[in-house]
């Protein structure tokens, strides 16, 4: 199973890399995402096989809410896959550039899949770090001077939290002293073990470190722009895959506090962080002008979301893996339409685009689709979501927040909604000539993520909602 | 013995704060990764030989030689000698310098009071290099001066991990390795890049994207 998840794509992209050839990457990329699709399958069925000595194999795992966040991963990279053949078509990319793009996205791949399957707190660090490096290079593969930007903010920003989440780690590793493991089921185990003192302080660091990577306000400097200026399939993977990687982590680092029956202090900070990202978001969205930008700041709206929920016990906890999913397949797809729109308009600026639906109707509907299933208009399981965590507000005696809540939802909505709008409608300039018809595969991933998202909307497939229960189990 | 070299690294960090000279800036990193060296050296005994060289070599060699001379022939390639008009002059920068190193010492005072378990000059000194490296950075406008900064904040957490380093699992020297990985290779790569295309190397010309 690892060596599938990891191994597999890095020996891939190494061989894109040097061969340089249209097929082999092709293959590279589309049996990458057959493969990651099928191992959450197979995680399903319970098959497990060893190809690795089991020295390797302790530092890995598959644990429930990791089977969760490897499906979302895979549904999310197969969608980009199928679009980066129209980005290979469109940017007429040579065989060379393609075997570089395609090298970079596996290697992103693998380290967001060493994330989520790390066993060992500083294995996942090392993976955080690893796909801070492989994304920067995506992040600049236009090679233009907003990119460059873009990309040195990433890293720089990133390299800086990821540096205190390490200060954080040995903080951990001092207070852990009387049993010397950094495994994770060594922590949950031994939580109570844990000096409470050394424990809160490498909380601090490893919150501001994963969450600069997570862009939660205060710590999303680097987000709106890294988001907007990457290509539209390495921003629907960032988006996607990326914030919910680093999100994993700070959810493992949550159960060891839940476990330590030390949450109440670990619950402020994620609700303080979660409301200010929700406030940051709404009132940013009223006044962008970039509609890229715009689902960046989406992005660090739903991670709000997420943080308030895991804070509000098992409905909570429960809504916000629903919110996940969501959020993850919605944003792709809303990431690849601009992608769409980008390439139909030539401009980001959400003032020059007007009457998608006239130019391309099809792009059009896409967007305004994913715009109200991400919004959490039913029948949208991102309503069900929310709908869980206003619950849940209710439930643990905090029912005034959410009052709080609803505004800061409602205000974002309002900003994208009407954004969306004012480009889906109106006339197109008559001066402008009808563009050719895009290819199928600047449609399709869309629609296989918005029919997914509806039919779990309309009635949740007893097996995806398995895996969000389980998956929700895990932290109690 | 080790607790000279422990002072020293925090002395070097006070002397980052006095000068402008950026040559001098590198070469205090140099020096601080010779200290490290010495450190290791002395300070660690529990751990298996191979752990040791590891350890020697990332600090004598990478630390103090590789990072430093690569920088060195990246600021003479690009003429940078002086780093202009920081946002707090000097004479306030140090003054700043103080508070930090009063409150790296509060803090430690008051961690072994309460949770015991550490060695508290290594905890307190490192915890005054980062915060100071990330004072730096915020204080400092040339994007060399902040991957120098970024390197020291890197020695800082090198000199904390050292005071766990008996039972730290070889993995963590990987991920310190991974971070300076991170320094040279990429920081380097993005900042000739950002002087070719910008023809500048300051942070103000990194405003174009906005809202």
């Amino acid at each position: 199973m690892i060596t599938l998840a990891i191994i597999l794509p890095v020996l891939l992209g190494l061989l894109s890399f040097f061969l340089k050839s249209r097929i082999v990457s092709r293959i590279s990329l589309f049996g990458t995402s057959i493969i990651y699709l099928l191992i959450p399958v197979l995680k399903w069925y319970n098959i497990e096989w060893y190809w690795l000595p089991r020295i390797f194999l302790e530092y890995f795992q598959f644990d429930s809410v990791g089977t969760l966040f490897f499906l979302i991963m895979a549904l999310v990279f197969a969608g980009v896959s199928v679009y980066s053949l129209f980005y290979f078509k469109e940017n007429q990319l040579d065989a060379k550039r393609e075997g570089i793009f395609t090298a970079e996205i596996l290697f992103f791949t693998a380290a967001m899949s060493g994330v989520i399957l790390a066993s060992h707190l500083a294995l996942l660090w090392v993976f955080v770090e690893a796909t801070t490096l492989t994304s920067a290079v995506l992040i600049y593969f236009e090679k233009k001077k907003s990119s460059l930007e873009a990309a040195w903010k990433y890293v720089y920003i990133c390299s800086i939290g990821i540096a205190l989440a390490f200060v954080g780690i040995i903080i951990l590793s001092i207070g852990s002293r009387s049993f010397g493991s950094l495994f994770f089921n060594d922590l949950y185990e031994n939580a109570l073990k844990i000096n409470p003192f050394w424990l809160k302080v490498s909380f601090a660091f490893i919150f501001v470190g994963l969450g600069t990577k997570i862009g939660v306000a205060p710590l999303h400097a680097w987000l709106p722009d890294a988001h907007s200026e990457a290509p539209s399939p390495v921003s629907a993977l960032l988006s996607g895959t990326l914030l919910n990687s680093a999100f994993l982590g700070l959810l493992r680092f949550q159960e060891i506090f839940i476990r330590a029956d030390l949450h109440d202090f670990s619950n402020f900070f994620f609700l303080l962080t979660g409301f200010l990202s929700l406030m940051v978001s709404s009132v940013f969205m009223l006044r962008l002008k970039n509609y890229k930008r715009m689902l960046a700041y989406s992005s660090i709206e739903n991670m709000g979301i997420l943080f308030i929920g895991i804070t509000l016990g098992q409905p909570g906890i429960f809504a916000a893996m629903l919110h996940t999913f969501v959020h993850s397949l919605s944003k792709t797809s809303l990431f690849l339409t601009s992608g769409n729109i980008l390439h139909l308009f030539k401009s980001k600026k959400i003032g020059e685009v007007k009457g998608i639906i006239n130019k391309d109707s099809r792009t059009g509907w896409l967007w305004i689709l994913s715009v109200l299933s991400i919004a959490g208009i039913p029948p949208s399981p991102g309503f069900i979501s929310k709908f869980l965590i206003i619950k849940a507000f209710w439930i643990n005696g905090m029912g005034w927040l959410s009052a709080l809540f609803f505004l800061f939802l409602i205000i974002v909505i309002y900003g994208m909604c009407s954004a969306v709008f004012q480009m889906s409608f109106g006339e197109k300039k008559p001066e402008e000539p009808m563009s050719k018809k895009l290819s199928y595969f600047a449609y399709a991933p869309q629609i296989c993520l918005l029919i997914i998202l509806l039919l779990t909307g309309i009635n949740i497939p007893s097996q995806i909602l398995d895996f969000l229960n389980s998956a929700a189990d895990f932290l109690k | 013995m080790t607790d000279i070299i422990i002072i020293l690294l925090g002395i070097s960090m006070l002397y980052v704060f006095a000068v402008s000279r950026i040559e001098a800036y590198v070469k205090t990193l140099s020096f601080q990764g010779l200290l490290l060296f010495l450190l290791v050296i002395l300070d660690i005994k529990n751990i298996s030989w191979l752990n040791i060289t590891f350890l020697s070599i990332e600090t004598l060699l990478v630390k103090a030689v590789a990072i430093p001379l690569f920088l060195l022939i990246i600021i003479r390639k690009n003429e940078i000698s002086r780093e202009v008009e920081p946002y707090i002059s000097q004479f306030y920068s140090l003054l700043i310098a103080m508070g930090i190193f009063i409150f790296g010492f509060a803090a430690t005072f008051w961690s072994v009071r309460v949770g015991g378990e550490i060695k508290p000059l290594y905890f307190g000194i490192s915890i005054v290099i980062i915060v100071s490296s990330l004072f730096l950075i915020i204080n400092r406008k040339k994007i060399i001066t902040h991957i120098l900064s970024y390197m020291m904040l890197e020695n800082g957490i090198f000199l904390l991990s050292l005071s766990v380093a008996n039972e730290m699992p070889m993995l963590v020297n990987v991920g310190v390795l991974l971070d300076l990985f991170v320094g040279v290779y990429l920081f380097t790569i993005f900042f000739n890049k950002i002087e070719e295309m910008y023809d500048g190397s300051h942070i103000d010309i990194l405003t174009e994207l906005k809202d």
